[in-house]
């Protein structure tokens, strides 16, 4: 590791209207390092990597690269200095296919070649088996999951020859595995010279990863690290101002009736398959496999988006035909999605309209639009999970991802369910408010909400549940008690035969 | 629960002073622009003949002109409205006009019922025909853009093929020609129901959940569902009232003129839609306001009619051509102007 930085930023500030992002900023990043940035929502994270890809200009301050000023930054001149960066959500073009976006990063954008078909393949193909990447160059990346369209951007990246890679968050919506291999990947880059900057909200990750820490709070760098001199709860305390219990609430209250009920529940025509379980009032179940276990589908379907045609749901000992989401919502669902950006949150809206945005039977019963209680909802909501923001008429998108997520979590809340799916609620969500809503969800169970929890996140799945149903192939694999160990939700998730319970 | 954030903000400290932000917002600077309109046109195109008698612009029965003619464009510019913020378009509401025209003629004339029955009938032929638009747009996920050009050439093919491209309906009763000739309380009595019209758009738009859909559907259809909106049913609503709007239009034209002819409103879809965009609504959807709509419509009305009266206009005979021409240009520095505004205000936020 040299000790001269590659990149240096200095004394970065940065406004968005009266919002004071980032106030002085100093972070220096070696080459060859993997230099974790982490800090609460809001902190200005990721406000600090778009000045370095030239997303914002800077209020005042330089960025170095190489002991050379960059001025006047803008994103080509970025990428062509070699500052490339992995946004949590990819950038590509889904209706091209996996070789072309890579072209488009790539190839000289000037005049009337030809295009060489068979060395876009090739090239494609060479990048990806680098980093280890099984993806067919040639299919559509609109067809891709999530996990394989940033690797397609790894790719790029490197193909790019990159100097400095930035990721932004990119294991929010990971599971195990596919964090594995990214690991894999961050440590690559690593061994040949690469500087990683990599913001994540994930302690653990960061710990296991990094060589350097540096903390951002209120959009200042409050500390700098090396990764011996710190633990998890010395990184709290840095980053809150203050310790954060990192346990999860125990379960309060006994759980009551059964709430909600499915017998062979699925959509055939979306590819669904039965599955059967039943989540009483006062409880956390909690939904574990692999990515493309069929979680997402079954709540999808549970909220009516891909209608059941087979199989019964009931609530409440009452049988329910959902029909849509509207129905879903009448009778008491709420679904808090998993893609935040597309469909947890309108961000063009202003925080309240997006938190009354489901629950306008409650609050506008006559169809007539009431500010007041409006305001007075979100108000509440913005106290009660700590979402940083002005006021709630700011638009929903100049919010931090994590506030976000807060925001898409609070429109949900405000249709009082009495039944609750959450899908990965905690994506991007600081210590401090994941614990907050931890406790939340304790709270809302408490007073008779049935919980279902899918989250690629174990640790919060074995912390919150207080029932594992462990899903494969679009079915329920297993079901374990709230003691249940990571080990035996995995195996059951591989489809081992898993120790000390039944099917 | 966090004890108080870092730094707590002040509520409302990102709106900078009121005063400033109310100034620079697009309906109050496309209102400024509509006044110094007025007031050239007024100083310009306003004299006294030899007989001493005002004419020209400055003359009441012209202003009465202007609304009269600004009302059946306001009207569909007044239906695009919600489609528009739903990120939708309707180029056949001008042939809808023509078409519900001739039916109305040929209800009265041909069928010889009673003038509320041939009314009613139009305007439920209108909300059929927006439902058509809607359930193509609806069941068979087709853009608006197609749909509505395909609708637009059919309307008015119906219109052409029911009065065989030649008959005009006219020979309209005394108390038919009220609706668009004569006056109610001093004004015209069509301005009236115009008035009506908007008053309900206004308060559908801005104070119901029903014109929030709209504009959530604007923003984001994906997320308009997830949210547990029907989106169906909030575009069929739109399409349908802009179905009704338009026959509605279509009456006030033909007691207006005094007869029912195929090429009625013809090009009419363009100039509201004009109105709309200059109004500061969105293309895109999600976006807009009435009052801008209100605006943009007098904006275009006033131009078109006091070009007319301008004297250098009037010697070249090039009002129709001049008003196209400037309309555009209007158009086109109004949307300048409305980004210029929207960096000032975010920058005097900012200071
Ligand atoms: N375009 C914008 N307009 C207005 N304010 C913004 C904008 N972008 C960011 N902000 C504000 O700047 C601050 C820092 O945001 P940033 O996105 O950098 O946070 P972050 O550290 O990445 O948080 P998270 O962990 O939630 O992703 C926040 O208060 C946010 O509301
Ligand atoms: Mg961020």
């Amino acid at each position: 590791m040299s000790e001269r930085p590659l990149l240096a930023f200095r004394r970065i500030t940065k406004s968005f209207g009266a919002v004071r992002a980032l106030r002085g900023v100093d972070l220096e990043v070696r080459a060859g390092e993997v230099h974790a940035l982490l800090g609460e929502n809001g902190a200005g994270k990721s406000t600090l990597i778009k000045v370095a890809t030239g997303a914002h200009a800077p209020d005042s301050g330089v960025i170095e690269l190489a002991g050379e000023t960059l001025e006047r930054l803008d994103p080509a001149l970025a990428r062509r200095r070699g500052i490339a960066c992995i946004y949590q959500q990819p950038a590509l073009f889904p209706e091209l296919s996996v070789a072309e976006n890579l072209a488009l990063r790539l190839e000289p954008a000037a005049g009337w070649r030809r295009v060489a078909w068979a060395e876009r393949h090739r090239v494609a193909l060479a990048l990806l088996a680098r980093i280890g990447a099984e993806i067919d160059p040639g299919r559509e990346v609109g067809t891709l999951s999530m996990p394989e369209q940033q690797l397609v951007e790894i790719a790029s990246a490197i193909g790019a020859g990159a100097r400095v890679v930035i990721m932004d968050e990119p294991t929010a919506s990971l599971t195990r595995r596919e964090q594995e291999r990214l690991f894999g990947i961050v440590n690559a880059l690593r061994r040949e010279g690469v500087a990683v900057i990599y913001i994540s909200h994930r302690l653990e990750e960061i710990l296991a990863l990094a060589d350097r820490v540096t903390v951002l709070r209120d959009g200042q760098s409050v500390a700098s690290r090396l990764r011996a001199e710190v633990d998890e709860a010395t990184l709290i305390r840095l980053m809150v101002g203050r310790d954060v219990a990192q346990l999860y609430p125990p379960s309060e209250s006994a759980p009551g009736a059964v709430r909600l009920a499915l017998r062979g529940l699925c959509c055939r025509s979306a590819g669904g398959r039965p599955v059967s379980f039943e989540v009483r009032a006062g409880e956390v179940y909690g939904l574990a496999g692999l990515v493309g276990a069929g979680r997402t589908e079954l709540a999808r379907t549970l909220f009516g988006l891909t209608p059941a045609d087979a199989g019964e749901l009931w609530i409440d000992g009452e049988r329910v035909t959902i029909g849509s989401p509207q129905a879903a919502i009448a009778h008491g669902i709420a679904y808090v999605p998993e893609d935040r950006r597309r469909h947890g949150v309108v961000l063009e809206l202003p925080i309240e309209q997006n938190v009354s945005l489901a629950a306008w039977r409650r609050l506008f019963p006559l169809g007539w639009l009431r500010r007041d209680r409006e305001r007075s909802e979100a108000r509440e909501f913005v106290r009660a999970l700590a979402i940083r923001t002005p006021d709630t008429e700011t638009a929903t998108a100049n919010l931090s991802g994590g506030n976000q997520q807060k925001v898409a979590l609070a429109r949900w809340l405000a249709t009082r369910p009495r039944v609750l799916l959450l899908d990965e609620p905690t994506q991007g969500v600081d210590v401090g408010a994941k614990s907050e809503i931890h406790r939340l969800v304790r709270r809302f169970a408490a007073e008779g909400m049935a919980v279902v929890l899918i989250s690629s996140d174990l640790p919060e799945i074995l912390g919150m549940s207080d029932r594992i149903g462990v899903m494969r192939g679009g079915e329920l694999a297993a079901e374990l008690p709230g003691g249940a160990g990571a080990t035996q939700v995995m195996s059951a998730a591989l489809g081992q035969p898993v120790e000390g319970t039944a099917a | 629960m966090r004890a108080e954030p870092a730094h707590p903000p002040a509520p409302g400290a990102a709106a900078g002073p009121s005063w400033r932000r109310w100034l620079l917002r697009y309906e109050v600077l496309l209102l400024l622009v509509l006044v110094v309109e007025w007031l050239l046109f007024y100083h310009f195109g306003t004299s006294v003949n030899r007989r001493g008698v005002t004419v020209g612009f400055g003359t009441l029965d012209r202003q009465f002109d202007i609304l009269r003619h600004s009302c059946e464009i306001g009207l569909l510019a007044l239906a695009l409205t919600p489609v528009i913020l739903t990120g939708g378009i309707d180029l056949s509401v001008g042939s809808l006009l023509g078409l519900c025209a001739v039916v109305f003629g040929g209800l009265t004339h041909a069928l010889g019922l009673p003038l509320p029955v041939a009314a009613a009938l139009t305007l439920v032929v209108g909300a059929v025909a927006g439902g058509l638009n809607a359930g193509l747009i609806c069941q068979l996920r087709l853009p608006p853009l197609i749909v509505t050009l395909g609708t637009y050439s059919l309307f008015r093919g119906l219109a052409e093929a029911f009065t065989r491209g030649s008959v005009t309906y006219s020979d309209f009763p005394a108390g038919f020609l009220v609706l668009g000739q004569g006056r109610w309380g001093g004004l015209p009595v069509q301005a009236w129901l115009f008035l009506a019209v908007a008053v309900s758009v206004w308060i559908w738009i801005h104070r119901t959940v029903a014109g929030r859909a709209c504009r959530v559907i604007g923003f984001a259809p994906e997320g308009a569902r997830f949210a547990g909106i029907g989106v169906r049913g909030q575009l069929t609503a739109a399409y349908v009232a802009a179905g009704v709007i338009a026959a509605l239009a279509a009456l006030i034209y033909t007691s207006r003129l005094g007869q029912a002819k195929a090429d009625a409103g013809l090009g009419y879809e363009l100039f509201a839609i004009t109105a709309v965009v200059l109004g500061g609504t969105s293309i895109f959807g999600g976006r807009g306001t009435v009052t801008g709509t209100l605006l943009g419509v007098a904006a275009i009305a006033v131009l078109k009619n006091g070009l007319a009266t301008l004297p250098v206009v009037m010697r070249l005979n090039a009002a129709e051509e001049l008003a196209g021409l400037l309309t555009g240009a209007l158009l086109l520095a109004a949307l300048a102007a409305g980004k210029l505004a929207e960096r000032l205000r975010l920058s005097s936020v900012t200071g």
